[in-house]
């Protein structure tokens, strides 16, 4: 039998059934419209993460302990990379800077009238500012009384922070440090790439003066700072060698290692290893997330099955008719799938636009850019028809095996 | 067996047996041939097993023993999908109750058996108006059934019956649904259309109906008892 005649016949069966017909579609439609919306969330999260990292830091090589014990915050923060390991990082053949890290508790940071309270700071060196992060101002000098801000916390205060006013920090031990705003920056070289996302407010200080954690290096055999956390800025020619000659200082003959915990591990993770794990997570979280979403579909194919079931019952006349008249078994199976296919077509066809739609309102809402997920529209429209043949089938075996005497004989 | 050219349809020890709680012979060895271009009517009370012949002949049904052959194929042993082939291209249906597809037009309707024919759209149409314009429906082509009369619709249904211009036409009651001026425009319809060369075998319980016809066949208790000529009866 020629499609034509069976899509034909579904138009009206379909039209003279509006009201039935349009619910069962709105079921569908909520199925793939969800699987697209969450499926093109996920991805412009990821590709809004991803695209930061990559733009920024593909180049850097983060360095720091991860306790077998997870959930061991602390000892993550451990200080335990001396100036001695920072000197041999140096010295590492394609490492072009070595950036430590190291946080300074305050009690409070004021400015003018307003206080703000338990602030972190972190110290590091004047190499973390490069020109393209700097918004205004300078960096810091090694030694000097003064502070680099990131344009969140310029933010924080009512009258927006500018290079050259100044602040006053309140130290653990009571003790006031008035220090001169010198720079505010959009972020810094080496900055964890998760934490650009994040995006906190935050100040730099200069480690001499300002940060003091000191442990006896075993190596130099004399006290010296320690940081809990070190950036390398390596050539991005040569990640993989550097990140693995990173690597092997670490795990054999540094302070650090004789200095953590034996369950400890020292690590040395690069951006795009970065990239790679939160791309991961995010990956995961859509699959799950959408997967969910796809038992809104499968609802959506019962509600095909069910209505379908009830149009062969109602229609068994007609199947009877059909079959007097010279229609095969397989000829009243297509016009029944044809009918779920076109039901399972409309209902993805109007889901994935709409679809699209919420997607794009939750990432204005989630202040992310929107990034399609083609791959993900196709499998959606092509699971909807798909869904309308495979919720059909049962229906139309039921119709195409109608005995056509009991058919013509039934009211 | 010999099957003479001219035999359109051989039924020949045909018996049809229901089972349901008890057993119901609803045919009971029936041997009966219909020659081409002959008009026979079967008459006999309800429950006879009037119909069941005709749905065995049409291939709707198939015998529990016996041998039905329309036109050269032996219906009995023919496949499912063989069988609706037959229904299709060999017989065309006349039903009490029409039976017409109730969202599709006229024109659509007489089309429909072509479609499962493979004819392609065009000659269908062509087919089923000229079909149409013959019963008198030429104004008619796109009404729905429900916005047609009970004669009309009839009609529609003959000219069904006709489109892939069956070896024979078998009418169950056909004029049971319709007042008596309607039923007897639609057997002068069938009158003209034997005369035309058409093969008919038609249901009824009326004397006056079957009358019309060249021979009856009297059913009784799934038994033919009878068989008597009326050739120019009514003519
Ligand atoms: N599907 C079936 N299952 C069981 N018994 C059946 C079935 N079809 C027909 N019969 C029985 O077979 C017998 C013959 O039925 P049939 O329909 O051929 O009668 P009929 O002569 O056409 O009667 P009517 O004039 O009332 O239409 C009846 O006794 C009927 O009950
Ligand atoms: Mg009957």
């Amino acid at each position: 039998m020629d499609t034509g005649e069976s899509v034909r016949i579904t138009l009206r069966s379909i039209r003279a059934h509006k009201l039935r017909s349009a619910l069962t579609v709105i079921g569908v439609v909520i199925g793939i419209a969800s699987v697209i919306t969450f499926a093109t969330f996920g991805a412009s999260v990821e590709a809004e993460i991803v695209g930061d990292i990559e733009t920024s830091n593909a180049g850097n090589i983060y360095v720091f302990g991860t306790p077998a014990d997870d959930d061991d915050f602390d000892r993550t923060l451990q200080p335990v990379f001396t100036e001695y390991d920072i000197q041999q990082l140096e010295r590492i053949a394609g490492v072009e800077a070595v950036l430590p890290r190291g946080i300074v508790q305050t009690q409070s940071i004021q400015h003018g009238d307003q206080t703000l309270a338990r602030q972190q700071v972190t110290a590091t060196r004047p190499a973390s500012f490069t020109q393209n992060v700097l918004v205004e101002g300078r960096s810091f000098e090694a030694d000097e009384e003064a502070v680099v801000v990131n344009e969140r916390m310029a933010g924080s205060f009512s009258e927006n922070l500018t290079a050259g006013e100044r602040l006053t920090m309140t130290m653990p031990d009571g003790s006031e440090r008035n220090v001169t705003v010198v720079g505010v920056v959009n972020g810094t070289r080496g900055e964890v790439p998760v934490s650009e996302f994040a995006r906190q407010p935050r100040v730099y200080v200069p480690i001499d003066p300002f940060y003091d954690s000191v442990v006896e290096s075993p190596s130099a055999g004399v006290r010296q700072r320690a940081y809990p956390q070190v950036t390398l800025v390596v050539d991005p020619r040569a990640i993989p060698e550097t990140q693995s000659a990173i690597q092997t200082y670490l795990s054999g003959e540094s302070d650090a290692r004789s200095l953590s915990a034996d369950d400890t591990e020292l690590v040395a993770r690069s951006g795009n290893d970065f990239v790679e794990e939160i791309s991961d997570v995010i990956e995961r979280i859509t699959r799950f997330v959408t997967g969910i979403a796809v038992i809104a579909l499968v609802v959506g194919a019962i509600g095909i099955a069910n209505v379908m079931l009830v149009s062969v019952t109602e229609r068994t006349r007609e199947i009877g008719i059909m079959k007097a008249v010279g229609a095969r078994n397989r000829d009243v199976m297509q016009v029944f799938l044809v009918e779920a296919a076109l039901l399972g077509t409309l209902g993805s066809l109007l889901g994935v636009p709409l679809g699209l739609l919420v997607g794009y309102g939750a990432t204005r809402y989630a202040e992310v850019t929107f990034s399609l997920a083609p791959l993900w529209m196709a499998l959606a429209v092509g699971v909807g028809v798909l869904v309308g043949v495979v919720a059909g089938l049962y229906p139309a075996w039921r119709a195409a095996r109608v005995d056509p005497i009991d058919a013509l004989r039934y009211e | 067996m010999s099957e003479s050219a001219n035999t359109t349809v051989r039924v020949d020890g045909v018996s049809k047996q229901y089972d349901l709680g008890g057993t119901v012979m609803a045919l009971d060895d029936v041997s009966l041939d219909l020659s081409a271009g002959s008009y026979t009517a079967v008459m006999g009370p309800s429950g006879s097993g009037k119909s069941t012949l005709l749905n065995l002949i049409g291939g709707l049904d198939t015998p529990s023993s016996g041998r039905v052959v329309v036109n050269g194929q032996d219906v009995s042993a023919a496949s499912e999908a063989e069988r609706a082939d037959i229904r299709g291209t060999e017989v065309g249906f006349v039903f009490q109750t029409f039976n017409l597809m109730p969202r599709l037009s006229a024109v659509e309707n007489v089309a429909l058996p072509l479609v499962f024919d493979g004819w392609d759209r065009d000659r269908r149409r062509e087919r089923a108006a000229s079909l149409l314009s013959e019963v008198g429906l030429a104004d008619r082509t796109d009404h729905v059934p429900s916005e047609l009369s009970g004669g009309q619709r009839q009609r529609v249904a003959i000219a069904r019956a006709l489109s892939t211009d069956p070896a024979l036409i078998l009418a169950d009651e056909p004029t049971g649904n319709v007042d008596t001026d309607t039923g007897a425009q639609i057997l002068d319809l069938f009158d003209d259309l034997h005369a035309a060369g058409n093969t008919f075998l038609l249901v009824t319980h009326e004397r006056h109906v079957a009358e019309r016809a060249e021979r009856i066949v009297h059913v009784e208790d799934g038994h033919i008892q009878s068989i008597e000529d009326v050739s120019g009866g009514q003519h």
